[in-house]
């Protein structure tokens, strides 16, 4: 099927509107250009403030980590044992037909140590409970 | 038309659009300086929060177009009644470039003596590449009234140009 107004759609077709001024183009820079900057700005200045935010992150980390406080260094002040406490057994006889006579002994260590940049002391204390025999000469 | 959805830069596009955006808009406006209003104000708008949207970007800034030269006229309207604006050069500003073929040229002049009725469905159709279901939409028309227009204005048009041409 043919179209009577094709050769008139077409003619009208070939008209070319008058184009826009140059005072329309320029209103719509003012319009869309500022818009772009002003995102751009927006853009930026969200990007430098993350990065201030991570560099401060950053640091307060580092510095966090090195205020942690060194581990302390003690240094030996003072170590005590106290006098032994024996205690005595009746004499036993073992498998083989000697005698010896069981030896309780117990002491204690004591050392004192201080870390004089933090003030700091520790004590370590260590019971000692030992069992000994003691041979007997039978005549 | 190119494709507005691309990441185009707004000044190329409009460099090769603008021109029937506007003898668009010309249609819906009292005045050349309203019909710059009313680009300014479609376009920014299709730009900035349309031109991503999916469907037929032509379709989607004649609206905008109409849109804003419907809330024009209803402004001027408001304000007509305290200032008594007349503002109509419809007569004395050229739509198109001017023309060396004297045939194209009587066939611009003409254009303007259609009723508004039948010039916007041909402008919308020819300029605005739109279907006659799609000027129904935007005219809020039936497609068959639209095509009907249509009609009347190539006939209307086909007097015209016979008569000046022979005059």
């Amino acid at each position: 099927m043919t179209d009577p107004d094709h050769d008139l759609e077409q003619a009208l077709a070939a008209l070319r509107p008058r184009a826009p001024s140059a005072a329309l183009t320029a209103r719509l820079a003012r319009d869309l250009d500022a818009s772009a900057s002003r995102r751009g700005v927006i853009i930026a200045w969200s990007a430098g403030l993350a990065t201030l935010a991570a560099v401060f992150a950053a640091a307060f980390a580092f510095l966090s980590f090195t205020a942690e406080p060194a581990a302390p260094a003690y240094r030996l002040v003072r170590a005590d044992q106290s006098p032994a406490d024996l205690q005595f057994f009746r004499p036993v006889q073992l498998v083989d037909g000697s005698f010896v006579r069981p030896v309780r002994v117990r002491w204690d260590d004591t050392t004192r140590w201080e870390d004089p940049r933090t003030n700091t002391r520790m004590i370590n204390y260590r019971p000692h409970d030992q069992l000994a025999l003691l041979n007997l000469e039978t005549n | 038309m190119s494709d507005a959805h691309a990441d185009q830069d707004w000044r190329a596009w409009f460099a090769e659009h603008g021109a029937r955006l506007r003898l668009i808009a010309r249609q819906w406006t009292r005045s050349e300086a309203d019909a710059d209003d009313v680009v300014q104000e479609a376009f920014v708008r299709f730009w900035k929060h349309q031109r991503h949207l999916p469907g037929n970007p032509n379709a989607l800034v004649v609206t905008s177009i109409r849109r804003s030269a419907l809330d024009l006229l209803r402004r001027s309207d408001r304000r007509a009644v305290r200032e008594k604006v007349v503002g109509d050069d419809m007569e004395t500003v050229s739509w198109f470039e001017p023309e060396a073929d004297p045939r194209l040229q009587a066939l611009a002049d003409s254009l303007k003596l259609l009723p508004a009725e039948q010039r916007e469905v041909v402008v919308l159709k020819v300029w605005g590449d739109l279907t006659f279901d799609q000027i129904g939409e935007q005219l809020s028309i039936s497609p068959n009234t639209a095509a009907s227009r249509w009609r009347y204005a190539m006939e209307a048009l086909r007097k015209h140009i016979t008569v000046r041409t022979y005059d």
